[in-house]
């Protein structure tokens, strides 16, 4: 209605106030989920891109990133036997310490087999190791510890060499790292030492018939979109909470802002809402008049809002490229609705104010 | 065709319970006609506002009646209220009440859409009654750019907007100079009688009672008695209504001392300034 907008309009330093309150929740809401996002977007990165649907690993060990595992001899081979069965990748992951130039950083490290696959992705600069003491290692780590292609890195008992730089693969608690894998094996002192198989099926085979078929004793056989799943849950269980603890507080300063300047706006007119009511406005038509209000700072905000997140992504990211952050559509449509609840709870609180005015009142002086 | 607007009936309003009650207004009864102004004061406090705020159904009387038309509106739901006021009566207060936030046109045209009318009609409708009340050139200011005089004509416009049967306004020149005061006693008393609608006015100010067909006086809640006075147009003589001789010209009523001066008066010509028929009140 059009006595909401002049209302709002007419005291334009209150009404920016109360849309950049909504901006900055609705834009620390998004952030926060992007932030979300991000985590689980990098914790699957490697499953997303590693070839195969199927995923084997140790008896009891459901995901990827949480848990070692060591899957009992012969289970490759006997993979590679089972019908329907196309491609094997075995790959070993470990956490480990590097030292470089005498700073210590953990990595996720992944041995694999140049010639079966499982290896980084993207390769932005040099290649695969070829021999045991060479490393790729994640591009944004090696940028921010001052690595380049040849330098030597610390690696438990040896050094090894950086020859290659891979992108995509910054990582929650710190970043990949790939090797071969006997380098693995020969660090870990475990000469067959396999972690996880990455089964791809035969054209024609769907990935949960294979995994149906795959029975190797002392294994657990997942789909991947499981363990990405399991994966996702072991994220969520450590980020969750704080991330809604902040979503919910930025949330509720959202509603106390535009909630207390929409109230402070209509106690500072009591007068004429007053007249409003003598001359015959229900408390309905008031009721909407400063819920409109309300909507309108919410709905302004929240558009801003948008605006504030991207453009904050976009700075945390080029400022520290570890972090990703992913701000997806139905995040946007998610806080949305979130500034129209905002709306309707702001509101809530002059709603009272003007439901106890006096037409009476106006009468007096 | 109902011959009475509004009808008060032992009407009390006591504020507060027990020892420290108010009794603002103490049994009165007041009947208002069609196309009548009447002037009702009283020192501060005499409960003037408490009066007219039940008679405008803005306040539940504690005792007593008010009849519009024949509803009992003091015995109606509070729901059915608002409906009342924005269609049976228009509102004009001491201190204006316009919506700063609205144009001119715009606080009049909200009234008419609250009642229901289209918005393209709420504005024809709002710029033809401020354009005929010499607003016409004001109609997109903010009321914050607007004389004290042009306020309260807008507030007569918001008033008159929705057709009421009845005007109310509590001390409506109070915020004015005498003047100007004076000019908008004239234009509430024009609506009365060219567009029949009953008019009635709270007031302390003394300056404005001629242009009233009947003055009230409220003390300490309560009418007292008073004789009605007017002024004879051919001699002058401030004659009693109630005992005067009358004559109706041009829809006005004239009192006079005496046969003769009626029918001098219906037979000449009037003297322009005493077009207004002159009341005045004592209290006995
Ligand atoms: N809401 C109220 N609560 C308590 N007392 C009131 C209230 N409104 C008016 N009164 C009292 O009623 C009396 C009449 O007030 P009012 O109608 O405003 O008189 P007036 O308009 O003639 O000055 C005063 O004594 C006033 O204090
Ligand atoms: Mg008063």
């Amino acid at each position: 209605m059009l006595l909401a907008r002049r209302n709002l309009f007419r005291d334009r330093t209150r009404f920016l106030l109360s849309v950049l309150g909504v901006a900055v929740s609705i834009g620390l809401i998004l952030l926060l989920a992007g932030y979300r996002s991000g985590i689980y977007r990098q914790a699957s990165a490697y499953l997303d891109h590693a070839q195969g649907s199927v995923v084997v690993a140790e008896r009891g060990v459901r995901d990827f990133l949480g848990t070692s595992s060591v899957l009992p001899a012969g289970s490759e081979g006997a993979a590679r036997q089972t019908p329907g069965v196309a491609q094997v990748t075995p790959v070993v992951s470990q956490f480990v310490i590097f030292e470089m130039h005498g700073r210590k950083d953990g990595f996720f490290l992944v041995g694999y087999d140049p010639a079966k696959g499982g290896g980084p992705w993207d390769l932005a600069e040099g290649r695969e190791p070829a021999v045991d003491d060479e490393i790729v290692v994640d591009r944004t780590a090696a940028r921010q510890h001052g690595l380049a292609i040849g330098d030597q890195i610390r690696l438990l008992d040896r050094d090894v060499t950086v020859v290659g730089l891979s992108g995509g693969t910054t990582f929650w608690a710190g970043s990949m790292a790939f090797a071969r894998i006997s380098t693995l094996q020969s660090l870990l002192r475990a000469p067959d030492l396999e972690s996880f198989l990455l089964v791809s099926p035969a054209g024609g085979t769907s990935a949960a018939a294979i995994a149906d078929r795959l029975s190797i004793p002392g294994t657990e056989v997942l789909l991947k979109g499981d363990v990405i799943a399991n994966d996702r849950k072991l994220m969520a269980r450590v980020y969750d909470a704080p991330i809604g603890l902040m979503v919910a507080i930025a949330f509720v300063v959202g509603v106390l802002v535009v909630g207390l300047v929409i109230y402070t706006a209509t106690i500072e007119r009591r007068r004429e809402y007053g007249a409003l009511k003598a001359i015959g406005a229900r408390n309905r038509i008031l009721y909407r008049v400063v819920a409109l209000q309300a909507l309108i700072a919410a709905v302004a905000g929240s558009v801003l809002g948008v605006g504030l997140a991207y453009g904050a992504a976009t700075g945390l990211m080029a400022w520290r490229p570890q972090f990703q952050v992913e701000i997806e559509p139905v995040a946007i449509v998610f806080v949305l609705a979130a500034s129209l609840l905002m709306a309707v709870l702001a509101a809530l609180i002059p709603a009272r104010a003007v439901a106890r005015l006096e037409p009476a009142e106006v009468f007096r002086g | 065709m109902s011959t009475l607007t509004l009808d008060v009936r032992e009407v009390s309003k006591r504020f507060g319970d027990g020892e420290t009650a108010v009794k603002a207004v103490d049994s009165v009864s007041l009947a208002v006609e069609p196309g009548e102004v009447v002037l009702i004061m009283g020192p501060s406090g005499s409960g003037k506002t408490t009066l007219l705020s039940m008679m405008g159904a803005l306040l539940r009387p504690t005792g007593g009646t008010i009849h519009l038309d024949g509803t009992e509106i003091s015995a109606l739901t509070e729901g059915r209220l608002p409906d009342i006021r924005l269609r049976q009566f228009g509102f004009i207060f001491q201190d204006f009440n316009l919506l700063s936030a609205l144009s001119v046109l715009e606080n009049v045209a909200i009234v008419a859409e609250l009642a229901g009318a289209g918005s393209r009609v709420a504005r024809d409708k709002a710029a033809a009654l401020l354009t005929e009340l010499g607003l016409g050139e004001r109609l997109d200011f903010l009321p914050e750019k607007l004389s004290g005089g042009e306020k309260q004509r807008v507030a007569i416009a918001r008033a008159l907007i929705n057709d009421p049967a009845l005007i109310l306004a509590d001390e409506p020149t109070a915020n004015l100079d005498s003047k100007i005061g004076h000019e908008i006693m004239r234009l509430l008393r024009g609506i009365a009688k060219e567009r029949g609608r009953s008019v009635v006015i709270v007031s302390h100010d003394q300056r404005i009672r001629d242009i009233a067909d009947r003055v009230l006086w409220l003390e300490d809640g309560a009418f007292r008695d008073v004789v009605t006075m007017a002024t004879d147009p051919v001699c002058e003589m401030a004659v009693e209504r109630e005992r005067a001789v009358r004559a109706e010209r041009d829809g006005e009523t004239y009192f006079f001392c005496s046969r003769g001066c009626r029918d001098e008066f219906l037979g000449g010509t009037l003297p322009d300034d005493s077009r207004h028929p002159r009341s005045e009140i004592a209290v006995r």
